[in-house]
């Protein structure tokens, strides 16, 4: 006992290196890495009025044969069902827009932050951080009672004599891209800002001396320069967007129905667990290329690992 | 204690019977392809203040890392006090290092600070406040114990950072660039105050430098180091003036380079054909065979004004002054000899500077004795 | 050049007025008398009263503060090892395996976490008889997962700008290093660990998606009460509740702020010479 202690002191360096290497692996692996597996499994399976309900993969007949059975009816499905199909493209399409929308927004916000004078840039990006620890169910909600036919907007708007009759905005796409612009613009404008405090401005001033004028000079020097952060921003909104399931299901409609919602209702209304684990590794393998695009730029970001 | 007079007439790297106190033997450490500390061999008496003198990224700091147990060596063996420490981490090691930012905790007081390693020693309480209170009273800085190294100048985190080393009564301290953090003004007055404190205590103390006025003025030996590699290691007035290489002669203080061919020698007297149409005359007691390529080096403050100049004489040169560097205390004038050679010669300003005797164009002949200057072969 | 710099401070303010008006609307009409969201009749706490004494609501809340306090601790411990790993441990092999298994949760859709979390503890249950049931470890689990990959993004920027020789000084005073760990690194990172802590409680305490997966019967979480009351309208209960919410966040964020400022002025207060 003694020697073995004497040992791993010896050995303490590489002691450390196991836990703190080996515990997260360990961990995520287990509850992150494993479940897809098993989702895989399970999309294979086919449904049954059992606990938990689906039938198994393999079975064994009477003389030693395992008899596996890959039921592929769910992916089939998935990809020829036009309500799925639809339900995919208004995925993506809202994480586009979405996207889009917080960029145009985001940026300038970034921008304005990063230039302010140093005693404001922290009040400030307290101010975009601080929505962020209020509850995200609640920030979509607080929209139901502005967005609907009696909300205060339409209120607003009629004392003003805007419009005669209500406008129909809950339950509309409009209503959506409100939503995922709400809820995911400090997603964009922190790493934007990240970036931007980086960029060493005296290269605008440089560019201003050899007669670039502003607007110019942001398109050629700011803009090329703040892609990494534009980048990484966009992803961290566009892939969670494309797996909403909040924001569609409280302030869109019927028709504006989000794979995140199909999902969710397969499992919880239908039951189909199959189905819906086909759905998850379908939206899944939908995401692996922005992902595959962030990791790339973040490991650029990084350079050498310290 | 030892006695400082004594030590420093004794000279230990002079007598081949003293045991080196620090042995560095052949060490090699590379980081991925790069030899940072390429085959170093190093002997370091009780006693010294040795110190490493380098441009960065000559593999100093490194050096002075190995010694410290920060990094490991990639071949080769370190000896402290006899005992083979190569393998020994840097918690166990007799050694202490004071680092360039000091690397104070700033959670913690001064006190706290200097007692952290004695509690590492699990010394009984008493034990510890006595040595902190030896320690604050030493660098004279008891009434800061309560502070937070963020409460302090530049000078007084100094102090700090040493008595926090030097608590732990180490074998060996060794100090990264120990003075710079501080400004210049500050800078001098530490350095007697760092040789003097050492001189009392007797630690045998190790820095690393680039500031070469840093190393003549503190050490007793300085080694210096370029591309990994020791070149020469010497006590500062043979550094100055016997430089073995060029890169130690052009590093330490300004150097006048001739170059040249060997044309005659015989017995301590080499007679050099520079390629600036000049001879040279050296003493030197090396034997150099005839036309073999060599390097003159020669000290500015070793030129004087010729007042005999011939057409033929030897370690003698002319040329037109092209810039006058005034320093004050002295005057660096730099004569055009050749189209591809400007010597430096520097003249202590004897009369106020509108009295002085050269000027911007004027022609003078310059001439220097045979004592004065440095044959190069490397 | 200045009148530019006016445009983007307005575009800025209008920026920040939507992200906080809404909110604010929410807290005003938490306060109406009348049940209708969209006309003040008058000033009233009656909400806050009735929400008071919501036995379902409450013990859903405490049920959630329980997940989230002992969410956020796990993930704590686990990010701060993550981070250790990737800061201090160079090239390791896996490193890039590792970095990928740590970012996907951040971006990864609610959806698919939760779903696959919860075939992974039917299945689990169904070999190895463990988890029996499914209700606060399994939500805590969940949570843990997601929130120690925030943890560690948060202790990892601190540990990386955190001065190398600090640790190594103490070394060469004597200290093992699960002491310098301990003495030195902890103390210096402890911020980075008191931000991470909050964010990954607040996490927890939001999420509704994954809890509803992975939750059984008769571990309702407060979001999941809320977000069934939400399906059903507007109700002004919610917006005492958001209130209590937006209060408790603005209250931590100012002391946490103040505390920071404090440190950084002792910090930066001019050297007594």
């Amino acid at each position: 006992m003694h020697k073995l202690l004497a040992k791993l002191r010896l050995r303490d360096r590489h002691l450390a290196r196991l836990v703190n290497i080996g515990a997260p692996y360990l961990w995520l692996g287990l509850f992150f890495l494993l479940p897809f597996a098993i989702v895989l499994h399970i999309s294979l399976a086919e449904t049954a009025l059992a606990q938990p309900p689906y039938t198994s993969l393999w079975e064994w007949v009477d003389d030693g044969i395992l008899q596996i059975r890959l039921n592929l009816q769910n992916f089939s499905t998935v990809f020829h069902d036009e309500l799925y199909l639809a339900a995919f493209l208004n995925s993506l399409g809202v994480a586009l827009v979405g996207t889009v929308l917080c960029l145009l927004i985001g940026y300038p916000m970034a921008y304005a932050i990063a230039t302010a004078p140093e005693r404001w840039r922290v009040v400030l990006l307290m101010l975009i951080i601080l929505p962020f620890w209020t509850s995200f169910l609640i920030r979509v909600y607080a929209w139901i009672s502005i967005l609907k036919p009696n909300g205060l907007l339409n209120h607003l708007l009629m004392g003003l004599g805007v419009i005669d009759a209500p406008l129909t905005l809950l339950h509309t796409q409009t209503a959506i891209y409100i939503g995922v612009v709400y809820s995911y613009l400090p997603f964009m404008i922190l790493p934007l800002y990240a970036n931007l405090t980086r960029l060493d401005f005296s290269l605008l001033e440089a560019a201003a001396d050899l007669g670039c004028r502003p607007f110019k000079a942001f398109l050629k020097v700011t803009l090329p320069l703040s892609l990494p952060g534009l980048v990484a921003g966009s992803m961290l909104v566009f892939i969670p967007v494309v797996g909403e399931f909040v924001i569609p299901d409280l302030l869109g409609g019927p028709d504006n129905l989000m794979i995140g919602n199909m999902l969710w209702t397969e499992f919880f209304g239908n039951k189909d667990w199959p189905l819906a684990a086909a759905l998850t590794l379908s939206l899944l393998g939908l995401l692996v290329a922005p992902f595959v695009l962030m990791q790339r730029l973040e490991r650029r970001i990084e350079g050498e690992p310290s | 204690m030892a006695n400082s007079v004594e030590r420093r007439n004794l000279e230990p790297w002079q007598d081949p019977r003293a045991m080196p106190y620090v042995r560095i033997d052949h060490v090699t450490k590379k980081f991925n392809d790069i030899y940072a500390v390429d085959d170093v061999t190093l002997d370091i008496y009780q006693g010294e203040f040795f110190s490493l003198l380098g441009s960065s990224g000559c593999g100093k700091s490194t050096l002075l890392r190995l010694m410290a147990g920060l990094e490991r060596p990639t071949a080769g063996r370190i000896y402290i006090d006899g005992m083979d420490v190569t393998d020994m981490p840097a918690y166990s090691r007799p050694v202490n290092m004071m680092f360039q930012s000091y690397a104070l905790f700033p959670h913690m007081t001064v006190e706290q600070n200097v007692e952290f390693g004695l509690k590492q020693d699990r010394l009984s309480r008493q034990e510890r406040a006595e040595r902190v209170s030896d320690m604050l009273t030493l660098l004279q800085i008891g009434e800061l114990r309560k502070r937070k190294p963020d409460q302090l100048s530049g000078g007084q985190r100094q102090r700090v950072a040493l008595a926090r080393t030097l608590a732990k009564h180490p074998k060996l301290l060794l100090l990264d660039e120990p003075l710079g953090a501080l400004d210049k003004r500050l800078r001098e007055s530490a350095q007697f105050e760092l040789v003097n404190l050492q001189e009392r205590i007797g630690i045998t103390f190790v820095t690393v430098t680039h500031d070469q006025e840093e190393a003549m003025t503190m050490s007793t030996r300085i080694a210096v180091m370029d591309a990994g590699r020791i070149l020469q290691v010497d006590t500062p007035t043979a550094i100055y003036e016997y430089p073995e290489y060029r890169f130690v002669a052009d590093f330490i203080g300004l150097v006048n380079l001739f170059e040249g061919r060997v044309v005659e020698n015989e017995g301590d007297q080499v007679v050099i054909e520079s390629t600036v149409g000049r001879r040279l005359r050296l003493r030197d007691l090396r034997p150099h065979a005839i036309g073999a390529p060599v390097t003159v080096a020669i000290r500015p403050e070793k030129l004087s004004i010729c007042e005999t100049y011939q057409e033929d004489g030897v370690n003698q040169i002319k040329g037109v002054v092209e810039d006058i560097a005034y320093l004050g205390d002295v005057s660096i004038y730099r004569v055009r000899v050749s189209p591809a050679m400007l010597v430096e010669m520097t003249l202590t300003n004897v009369q106020p500077r509108t009295e002085q005797v050269l000027t911007w164009g004027q022609e003078v002949a310059m001439e220097w004795s045979p004592t004065s200057g440095v044959v190069l072969t490397e | 050049m200045n009148h530019g710099r006016w445009k983007l401070y307005t575009f800025l303010g209008l920026g920040l007025a939507f992200l906080y008006l809404p909110v604010l609307l929410l807290i005003i009409y938490s306060f109406n008398e009348s049940r209708l969201v969209t006309v003040w009749t008058g000033f009233s706490t009656q909400w806050y009263r009735e929400l008071m004494q919501n036995r379902q609501l409450l013990e859903a809340a405490w049920l959630s503060v329980r997940i989230a306090a002992t969410n956020a601790t796990f993930a704590v411990i686990l990010g701060t090892l993550a981070a250790n790993a990737l800061v201090r441990h160079g090239r390791f092999r896996g490193r890039t395996g590792f970095q990928l298994l740590l970012t996907a949760p951040l971006v990864m859709p609610e959806v698919i976490t939760g779903l696959s979390l919860l075939l992974l503890f039917v299945t689990l249950e169904d070999l190895v008889g463990w988890p029996n049931g499914r209700g606060f470890t399994t939500i805590t689990i969940a949570h843990i997962t997601f929130s120690m990959a925030y943890v560690a993004v948060v202790v990892r920027s601190r540990l990386s700008q955190m001065d190398r020789s600090l640790e190594e000084a103490a070394m060469d005073l004597g200290a093992r290093p699960l002491r310098v760990y301990l003495s030195i690194t902890l103390p210096l990172i402890a911020p980075a660990l008191l931000a991470g802590w909050l964010l990954a409680f607040t996490l927890s305490l939001d999420d509704l998606v994954i809890s509803s997966f992975v939750a059984g019967p008769g571990s309702t979480t407060l979001p999941m009460v809320v977000y069934s009351s939400v399906r059903m309208g507007v109700s002004p209960q919610i917006n005492a509740l958001a209130s209590i919410v937006v209060l408790i966040v603005a209250v931590a964020v100012c002391i946490a702020g103040f505390s920071l400022r404090q440190r950084s002025a002792g910090a930066n207060s001019p050297p007594r010479a």
